[in-house]
Parts: structure tokens; C-alpha cells; sequence
């Protein structure tokens, strides 16, 4: 049984790779290579999309990079295109392995036409329909109160989907925060709330963001129960979301799972000397230790499988070479025009949006820089 | 310079430096830090990371942590946490990290700190500023690029500002901790660094509610605030290549906004064209367009004109066709003057 509230993360598998309990049956060689697999991907993601950066064929990058088992994790415990996904700006990893295609996660960092969010977002905002997958919002813990409702939804139209929505540690202090939670409690509805807490909000510490001891143990006031996870621990996480995840989607309404993570790099391009600004190169090299992906390595090489050397740089170049077509791909259908200013943002374009896209295209097609018109 | 922008007054040192927009506000905080052990400066990020725009940068080392501090991420507690201090005789500055994220505090802005003083009789008060970078061109898209300068200009009991020189930034920073009001400040952030210019070294304050004349002329007058002065200034030099004189007015302050200059200049010029990267829609310009029909209808020479963003959430890709630059703001002049 996985009990809720406990004071330390449940987990499975130890940092030197040996399992703590007894590993389930369900997590064979093959299982956990491709677990593997997929970590490793959004980790090459994550230094391809910074190269990109310095390339200045994006303009903004957040990396997920020590938070891959906490997003694969959950990626493998939901039905992908059944249940609904609220995620939050740093969850590539999630959508990668949900499914999300490369080609349409690479448009949306490039702004390019065959971006599905039509060059409207920043970079790293994401959205797809077919995984359920609801476009990425910047505003912190937006997202909350909607992912209620969402879930509300599915418990309206007796479904058996659930809705999951996940977040950081400092999206918890905002109100909205609050207020999501505690509706969904209130309505029982079905949405498993996924805290990646990877213990920083930018600057901010989680000690400094709230005097609570942990983030699952807000779950009690909103009448839900809150489980604590180390979000490191691929099997960890698997594990409990999946037992929550079946509770949820079986009527007995939403749960708090906190991930306990960490992300490794900065907290996007904007935030390039975390270390030398805030926080110390021994704390960093400690969660360094605790690498996710490190982690199945070992814990392969224990099951006697272990993931050759060979193998590894073949899944590295394998990834690279994936976005670096899809990269070339998406660059090939071009910038997005003027129209895309007008387009979408209402269902019947009204009158006054139409005279403005009027002028824009009079002003695009006559008017060049530097022409003072007469 | 003309006789109503103030000439960067001599400090007690008599030195002035070149700043940028940045730095004099940066410069503002830790002069009224010392000044005033009331003063309190805080937000998101603000503390050792000295802010994501590194305008707090240094402030905490100086002042300590008691001065100084980072919140959890919540704008509703910061803002609301400003109103409780400033009613019990703090003066606090209150980041909110990008304009667009005054949303989750919006109520605690205009329910609590806009009417305190009203709803009380005066009895209560709560003078504390919300500073926050704001508008675009820098590639933000819709959550990083927003200028909501007019749901606030909209809130009686708010005054609102934004400058567009480290001269004005400093002064009117000053102004805004000083005075008995709530004062939401907008630091529109692609003049962060882009502008530059002299700062005096020692205390002065810009009295919130003046405007300021950049440029003088005599055929029409372009009147903008914030980020768009440089593109406004740029527009009245090329209509000057053509032998066109255009006055150029930075508001400098929407609430209150300085009436006497606006007027004073279009009823020289007979025409206006107003500029505000805002979207057009309840744009503040409107009011302003209004107050020019209504007191100078028989002395206008053609329509009040107005050059504002679209009716449409920020782009990301299409910034740049976004936001009103020196040729748009030029091609609305000359339709003015062709009128
Ligand atoms: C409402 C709002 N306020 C402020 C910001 C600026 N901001 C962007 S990310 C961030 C920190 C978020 O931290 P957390 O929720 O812990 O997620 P993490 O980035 O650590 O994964 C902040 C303050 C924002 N995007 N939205």
C-alpha cells in the first residue's frame, strides 16, 4: 500500500542503483531501457535547444535537465490522449514523451509556419491536441484553476478520464494556486496536481517561498491526499502516480503528488550564473550525484543489463540528429507573416480587427524602412 | 531641451553622470533606502539576484536582507503586503517582475490600495509603489510584452507613471516613494539599457504629473509616454528633413497627466498625433484625444490621430510589425498634416 503524508520521498531505488524495495515485476530490462531512452532524449533535447540559443535561432530555453524522471515518469503513467494534461513552461520532457512530435515541439522553439501555436508564444510554450497536451501559459499557476475545471468537466460528462496539472514549487504560493486546489477538492474532481519540485523559483528558495515543511502536506487543507516522492527515482514515480492516478480516475477525487527534484541548469537563458548568483556549486554537484538517468543506469547494471557505452553515444547522436532535422525542417517553412497578428483572436474576426489587419497589410506592402510617406 | 523639460539639476556635488534608464532607477532605490528607513524594497527575485532585469542589483549587500527581500511568487501577497505596510507607515517598493503578472494582484491593487484612503475618509492610507517592467520588443510574446498601463490609469485613486529617461526615472522614482499615494511605475524594459543619458549625482525629484517637451515645433505636436519616445523623437527628425517641424511631448505621467502642456502645444499646432504602443482599444490616448476635441475643437486643423498597438494579444514572432515604430508614427503625421 503507498501511503500518503509520509515525512521522507518514497522511493525504490537508491542512488548506487540497488533497489531499497522490492523492484516490481513490471520494470524489466526492456521496460527501464526505454525509460532510459526517453530521459536520455530530453536530456540531448535540453543541449540542443541551448546551442540553438547561443545560435540565436531562439530567443528563450528552459531546461528540464535533472527533472527527466519526474516527466517521463508521469508521461508513463496517464493514457496519453485520454486523460487531459495542464502542464507548466518546463515540461518538454513530459510532452516528448507523451508523444508530442519533435518536428511540432522544435516549430514552437522556432516561431517557424509549421509552428501549431502559429509563432504567437514564446519559445518552449507548447500546446497539442492529440496528446491532450493544453498550450503552455508563462503566467505561473494559471493553469491551476482551469485543470480544475477541466477535471469537473470529465466528472459532468462521466468519463473515465482524469486531468493531471503540473507545476513548480513556487507556482504554490500563488493564489490561484490555492484557489484550484481547493475547487477541485470542493467538487471532488478528478485531477491529479503534479508538484516538479525542483526547489528553486528562480532565485527563490523553496525555504524562503513557504514556511511549510513539504508542498504535499498543503494537500490536507484542500481535503485531498498528498503523496511525497523522490522525483529522482524513476520507479518511485511510476509507482506512486500510477497507484494515484487509478484512485483518482476511480471516483475518490483529485491527490497532490510532490516530485522532489531538481533542475541542474539555469532557470532559463535569461538566468545564466545560477551558481554564481544564488546558489552553490556544492549543492548542485550533490543533486549532480542523484542524476535520474545515472540512477537506471546503475540500477540496470545491477539487473545485470547494463547500458553499454556504445549504446548511450548511439542514443545521444540518434537525438541529436533528430532535432537537428527537425530543426531544418521547421526553418524550411519559414517566419510567420503579419496575418498571424489578426488571426485567432477572436472566432469571427470582428470589424475593427479587420481594418487593422488593412492597414497593416496597406503598411507592409508600401511602406519601406526608413519612407516617409507623402 | 526647452524651458519645460528640467535642465539635470546641479546636485550638491554639482556632477552629473551618464546613466542608463536602469541604473538611474536602480540609483533611485538605494538614494531613498538611505534617505528613509521606511523604505523597504521587495518582490520576486529581488534579493541576491538582484531582480531578473538587475535592477535591484546590489541593493540587498548594501541594505541587508531587512530592507531588502525576495517574497514567495505571489503577486496578490506582494501588493497586498505593500497595502498593510504602507498603512502601518512603511514605505514600501514592490517589484512585480514583468507588468504582464499584475494580474494575480490586480485585485489587491485596485480593491485595497486604490481606495483606502477613499474608503476610509482619509483615515488610512497607503502610499507605496509597484514598479514593473512593461511593453515590448524584446521578443517576450504575449506574457512578457504587455503594457496595461490603461486598466490602472482607469482606477481613480492610482497614479500612474512611466518614464522614458534615466533623468525622469530617477526623479520621478523619487517622487513616487515621497508622496502620499499609491504610484504604479512602469519601466518600459527595451529602454532599460537602450536609454541613456545625464543623471544628476545627488537628490532631486520630477514632480508626478508634469510632462515634458522634447523637441520644439510648430506644425504638430506627437505626444507619447514610455517606450515609444525614442521612435516618436525619431519620426519628428525625419518629418524635419522634409522642412516639417514637429513638437515632440513625453507625458511622462498618465495619472495625472499634464493637461496645460498638451493643450498649450496643439492649440500652437493645431494637430496631434498620440502614440502609445498600448492596444488601441480603451488606449488611455483616448481620453487624451477626447480632452483635446472637447477644448480645442475650433482651433484643431485636422483630427486628433492616434498610432497604438493593435487589437490583438502580443505576438512573439511578429513584434517588431507589433509595436508602432518611427515610420508608422511619420506616416500618421503626414496624413495629419495632409488632412
Ligand atoms: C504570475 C507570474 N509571476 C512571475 C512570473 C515570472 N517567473 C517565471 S518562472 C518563475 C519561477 C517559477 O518557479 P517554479 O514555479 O518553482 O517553477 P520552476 O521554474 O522552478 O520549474 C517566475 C517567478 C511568471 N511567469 N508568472
Amino acid at each position: 500500500m503507498i501511503q500518503p503524508f509520509t515525512s521522507d520521498p518514497l522511493r525504490w531505488v537508491a542512488e548506487d542503483g540497488q533497489p531499497i524495495r522490492e523492484l516490481p515485476a513490471r520494470f524489466t530490462p526492456e521496460v527501464l531501457r526505454d525509460l532510459h531512452r526517453e530521459m536520455v532524449r530530453a536530456r540531448e533535447f535540453d543541449k540542443k535547444l541551448v546551442t540553438l540559443l547561443r545560435q540565436g535561432r531562439t530567443t528563450f530555453y528552459a531546461q528540464a535537465s535533472g527533472m527527466e524522471a519526474t516527466q517521463v515518469g508521469l508521461a508513463r503513467s496517464i493514457r496519453v490522449g485520454h486523460d487531459w494534461v495542464w502542464p507548466y513552461y518546463r515540461d518538454h520532457a513530459l510532452g516528448l514523451a507523451m508523444g508530442v512530435p519533435m518536428l511540432d515541439l522544435v516549430s514552437q522553439c522556432l516561431g517557424t509556419n509549421s509552428d501549431l501555436c502559429r509563432g504567437r508564444q514564446m519559445p518552449h510554450h507548447f500546446g497539442a491536441t492529440r496528446q491532450n497536451f493544453v498550450s503552455i501559459s508563462s503566467s505561473i499557476a494559471s493553469q491551476v484553476p482551469p485543470a480544475a475545471g477541466n477535471a469537473m468537466a470529465q466528472k459532468y460528462l462521466g468519463t473515465d478520464e482524469l486531468t493531471v496539472c503540473t507545476f513548480g514549487d513556487g507556482a504554490t504560493s500563488e493564489g490561484d494556486w490555492h484557489a484550484g486546489m481547493n475547487m477541485a477538492g470542493a467538487y471532488g474532481a478528478p485531477c491529479l496536481f503534479v508538484c516538479e519540485n525542483n526547489q528553486w523559483a528562480i532565485s527563490t528558495n523553496l525555504r524562503a517561498q513557504t514556511a511549510s515543511e513539504s508542498i504535499h502536506i498543503k494537500a490536507k487543507a484542500y481535503g485531498m491526499p498528498g503523496y511525497y516522492v523522490d522525483g529522482n527515482d524513476i520507479v518511485a514515480v511510476m509507482e506512486v502516480l500510477s497507484h494515484v492516478a487509478q484512485d483518482v480516475r476511480s471516483g475518490k477525487g483529485p491527490a497532490l503528488v510532490e516530485c522532489l527534484t531538481y533542475r541542474v541548469g539555469s532557470h532559463s537563458n535569461a538566468d545564466a550564473d545560477a551558481e554564481k548568483n544564488y546558489r552553490t556549486r556544492e549543492e548542485v554537484n550533490a543533486w549532480l550525484a542523484r542524476d535520474p538517468i545515472v540512477r537506471v543506469e546503475r540500477l540496470l547494471e545491477h539487473l545485470g543489463a547494463p547500458v553499454s557505452a556504445e549504446e548511450r553515444a548511439d542514443l545521444i547522436t540518434a537525438t541529436h540528429r533528430e532535432v537537428d532535422e527537425a530543426v531544418l525542417a521547421a526553418e524550411a517553412t519559414g517566419q510567420p507573416d503579419w496575418r498571424i497578428v489578426f488571426e485567432d483572436v477572436y472566432a469571427d474576426t470582428p470589424v475593427h480587427l479587420r481594418e487593422q489587419a488593412a492597414f497593416l497589410r496597406e503598411e507592409q506592402t508600401a511602406l519601406t524602412d526608413g519612407a516617409v510617406r507623402a | 531641451m526647452t524651458a519645460t523639460q528640467p535642465k539635470p539639476a546641479a546636485s550638491s556635488a554639482g556632477e552629473t553622470r551618464v546613466l542608463t534608464l536602469i541604473q538611474a532607477i536602480t540609483e533611485a532605490m538605494a538614494e531613498e533606502l538611505a534617505r528613509d528607513e521606511r523604505v523597504v524594497v521587495f518582490g520576486e527575485d529581488v534579493g541576491a539576484r538582484g531582480g531578473v532585469f538587475l535592477a535591484t542589483a546590489g541593493l540587498q549587500e548594501q541594505f541587508g536582507q531587512k530592507r531588502v527581500f525576495d517574497t514567495p511568487l505571489s503577486e496578490a501577497s506582494i501588493v497586498g503586503a505593500a497595502v498593510g505596510m504602507a498603512v502601518r507607515g512603511l514605505r514600501p517598493i514592490a517589484e512585480i517582475q514583468f507588468a504582464d503578472y499584475m494580474g494575480p494582484g490586480f485585485d489587491q491593487i485596485i480593491s485595497q490600495a486604490a481606495k483606502i484612503r477613499y474608503r476610509s475618509g482619509g483615515q488610512f492610507t497607503a502610499p507605496l509603489v509597484i514598479r514593473t517592467p512593461s511593453g515590448g520588443g524584446v521578443k517576450g510574446g504575449h506574457h512578457h510584452s504587455q503594457s496595461p498601463e490603461s486598466y490602472f490609469a482607469h482606477t481613480p485613486g492610482l497614479k500612474v507613471v512611466m518614464p522614458s529617461t534615466p533623468y525622469d526615472a530617477k526623479g520621478l522614482l523619487k517622487a513616487a516613494v515621497r508622496g502620499g499615494d499609491p504610484v504604479i511605475y512602469f519601466e518600459p524594459k527595451r529602454l532599460y539599457r537602450a536609454a541613456k543619458g545625464e543623471v544628476p549625482a545627488g537628490d532631486y525629484t520630477v514632480e508626478i504629473g508634469q510632462g515634458a517637451v522634447r523637441r520644439e515645433g510648430s506644425d504638430l505636436t506627437i505626444i507619447g509616454y514610455g517606450g515609444v519616445m525614442p521612435d516618436a523623437e525619431k519620426a519628428a527628425q525625419a518629418l524635419a528633413a522634409e522642412g516639417v517641424h514637429a513638437e515632440v511631448i513625453d507625458l511622462r505621467s498618465l495619472v495625472p497627466w499634464d493637461r496645460d502642456l498638451v493643450l498649450t502645444s496643439v492649440s500652437k499646432t493645431g494637430r496631434a498625433v498620440l502614440v502609445s504602443e498600448a492596444p488601441r482599444t480603451s488606449n488611455f490616448m483616448g481620453e487624451v484625444a477626447y480632452v483635446i476635441q472637447e477644448q480645442l475643437f475650433d482651433q484643431l486643423l485636422a483630427p486628433v490621430m492616434q498610432v497604438a498597438g493593435f487589437d490583438t494579444p502580443y505576438p512573439y514572432v511578429q513584434d517588431k510589425v507589433y509595436l508602432p515604430g518611427a515610420n508608422r508614427i511619420a506616416a500618421a503625421c503626414v496624413r495629419v498634416l495632409n488632412y
